[in-house]
């Protein structure tokens, strides 16, 4: 699993590539400590090479966007294909972000 | 075919092959779950395949009189029962006892007289429900009550040859034998003996006892047990923390465990963890408090995922169940198999022995007599115990007819029957067919689906029995067996008589009656052939020991029809049963040896 932080047309873009299981969770969530400071940014999560996420990958997504919103800052969901819809869809997650 | 003259150690290849069924057929039963008639006919095509028996009399016991009455029998109790003669009968007879004692003497002998003629399991399944109604307004456990109710129909049973199955069974081998067919009273003095030192007896030693609380009634009250719950899709709660969405300490319980829908499980939950749509939320504390949560925050019971609350029916009833003896369901948990998805029902909660089990619900591997709480469809009643009866009981089963002119009607029948099979105007099987079939005429019984009403593994066991008794005959088994007994007992007929029902009765205590009749059977009748005595006095000593088995659950079909609604433990026949069972066979012999003279 592997992550890339990358600063786009002042938006805050991870890249998530690979399986986000419960295994690879707590080095994801470390490196996602790059989006807390987001004041004055949105987010973009791409998720074009995410091949599969879990509860506690959700549960750090969930955390982006709860650190996010107070701040003023939009949380965007960019590139789930079909399986990851369907767990977002399943989870009341589309309701909670928005997608690009 | 197998060379069936080689001979090794006094026995023939094919009385091996017999000994060897019949051994591993009781080690099947009493070890395993496997469904008592697949045993037995796993049995019959090993005896038939291996040529002990020949195809017509492997296939002789499906023709007998104990099936054919049995059959009809079925739609005689569907008949009685549709009319409301069975309501009429347990809504009357129970009344308003002064004290437990007196209590006992309510319940035990009007049953065990209606045990003797509708037969005893017929009687015990009939009054569970309202011995459970009555203890409950007489304050006295459950257990108190059911324990007595199941040995006074057994008792009861003993009296006539409709009593009990097994008493069939052994009429219907001693026909076969003698071409003499007995009456259906022909066991009534012994039997009336025996059920009166047998209340008696409970009477006297009803301390032994033991009170537990039936499980539901826990339901009710404990403020100890596990509930699971599921999140909805759409429910307010997804992205909130357990604690924000007031789902942390709720009102009668706590928050345990969240089990996430990869399975991932949260434990202990900490106040700050966020609810997912999929969630399973697990709670400890008193169920009604609990469930209001369906109410209050969406919050639904199912074994599937569900989108919206209102995907629910909210007219869906909460019905309580008890795992029976021999479910397929024992061994295993909800998420193991498709029993909810079969029945459109969800598991809620389950007790065991009136106690909370530890853990989520659904992955709970159940037991025999396990008490569930599911929540059932609001329609469809009938069909959902109908098609789970060898795997559940409902507590909550009514069926309430309407009474009227077909109940005299159906009443009537009965009694004719018994008239008529009583003095030998017609044999007893020609009478119960004849019996079933005013009913359907008259219209007691719906003509339709009366099939339904038949419990057909009973008749297969009962078919396939006659065959261990054919073997055991023709191998040569019977007279080994008989002729070392005799030795042993130096020719003296009552001590023969004395070690064969002893034997006979234990062998049932652990297998069942019924089968230890059928193996018992020829060695007894051949006994008492070798002795030059009336062959009658053995067959009727055997017949009343097989049904002798009180001290496990296992020992008779209605210790098993109990033992989930009284929350008993496996033990607990033992403590007033082995004093009946050794009281009873020693009042039964002499009893036999006064009235049929050897």
């Amino acid at each position: 699993m592997n992550t890339t932080f990358k600063e786009e047309n002042n938006d805050f873009v991870m890249y998530f590539e690979g399986r986000l299981d419960t295994a690879a969770a707590p080095q994801v969530e470390h490196e996602t400590a790059a989006l807390t400071d987001c004041t004055g940014h949105d987010i973009i999560l791409d998720c074009s090479n995410l091949e599969y996420i879990s509860s506690s990958g959700l549960r750090i997504f969930l955390s982006i966007l709860k650190n996010a919103k107070p701040k003023g800052s939009h949380v965007y969901i960019r590139g789930l294909n079909d399986e990851l819809r369907q767990v977002f869809s399943m989870t009341g997650f589309v309701n909670l972000f928005e997608f690009k | 075919m197998i060379d069936s003259t080689l001979i090794f150690l006094g026995f023939s290849v094919h009385a091996w092959i017999t000994i060897f069924t019949v051994v591993s057929i009781f080690i099947v039963m009493s070890r395993s779950r496997i469904p008592a008639e697949v045993a037995f006919l796993g049995a019959l095509t090993i005896l038939l395949v291996t040529g002990v028996v020949t195809e017509e009399e492997g296939m002789a016991g499906f023709g007998s009189e104990p099936v054919v009455v049995h059959a009809a029998f079925f739609v005689i109790i569907a008949g009685l029962m549709q009319t409301g003669v069975l309501y009429w009968l347990t809504k009357n007879v129970l009344g308003d006892p002064r004290n437990y004692k007196n209590a006992l003497l309510r319940l035990m002998v009007p049953t065990s007289i209606m045990a003797a003629l509708l037969n005893s399991v017929n009687v015990v399944a009939l009054f569970i429900d309202a011995v459970k109604i009555w203890s409950r307004k007489l304050n006295i456990p459950p257990s108190k009550l059911l324990l007595p109710l199941s040995y006074a129909a057994t008792l009861g049973g003993m009296c006539t040859l409709l009593g009990n199955s097994s008493n069939l069974v052994v009429a219907g081998l001693y026909m076969s034998k003698t071409g003499q067919s007995l009456n259906v009273f022909e066991p009534l003095l012994p039997g009336l003996v025996l059920t009166i030192v047998g209340v008696a007896l409970v009477m006297l030693l009803h301390r032994y006892i033991p009170p537990h609380e039936s499980a539901e009634q826990s339901f009710e009250t404990t403020s100890d047990y596990t509930v699971e719950l599921l999140v909805p899709t759409d429910n307010p709660a997804v992205g909130e923390t357990v604690e924000d969405a007031g789902l942390m300490n709720v009102k009668g319980g706590s928050l345990v465990e969240i089990v996430r829908f990869d399975r991932e499980i949260i434990m202990p939950v900490p106040k700050d963890e966020w609810i997912i749509g999929g969630d399973r939320l697990i709670y400890a504390g008193q169920i009604n408090e609990i469930l209001e949560l369906k109410r209050t925050h969406g919050l639904a019971a199912a074994d599937h995922h569900v989108w919206s609350i209102n995907d629910i029916d909210t007219k869906r009833r909460m019905r309580t169940a008890y795992v029976t003896f021999g479910s397929e369901l024992i061994g295993m948990s909800m998420t193991e198999c498709d029993f909810e998805q079969k029945n459109n029902v969800a598991l809620i909660a389950v007790a065991r022995q009136g106690k909370r089990v530890e853990g989520q619900p659904r992955e709970i591997k159940l037991e025999a007599g396990d008490t569930l709480l599911l929540e059932c469809p609001p329609k469809g009643e009938d069909q959902l115990e109908q098609t789970n009866r060898r795997l559940l009981t409902f507590f909550d089963s009514h069926f309430v007819p309407q009474l009227g002119k077909k109940t005299i009607t159906s009443a009537v029948i009965l009694v004719l029957m018994f008239i008529i099979s009583s003095f030998h105007m017609l044999p007893l099987m020609a009478t119960t067919m004849l019996a079933a079939g005013v009913m359907m005429i008259l219209g007691c019984c719906r003509i339709t689906n009366v099939t339904k009403y038949i419990e057909w593994e009973l008749l297969l066991i009962l078919g396939a029995t006659v065959v261990f008794s054919v073997a055991i005959t023709k191998t040569g088994i019977a007279d080994v067996i008989a002729q070392q007994v005799l030795q042993l007992c130096n020719g003296n007929p009552y001590l023969v008589m004395a070690v064969m029902c002893l034997l006979a009765s234990l062998v049932s205590e652990f297998v069942s009656d019924v089968g230890a009749s059928a193996v018992f059977f020829p060695i007894v009748y051949h006994q008492a052939e070798l002795l030059g005595c009336n062959p009658l006095p053995f067959v009727m000593s055997l017949m009343l020991s097989v049904t002798l088995s009180f001290a496990s659950p296992i020992g008779s079909s209605t210790h098993m029809l109990i033992y989930g609604p009284g929350s008993f433990r496996f033990t607990d026949f033992a403590r007033l049963g082995i004093v009946m069972h050794i009281v009873l066979m020693v009042v039964m012999l002499f009893v036999i040896y006064a009235i049929y003279p050897l």
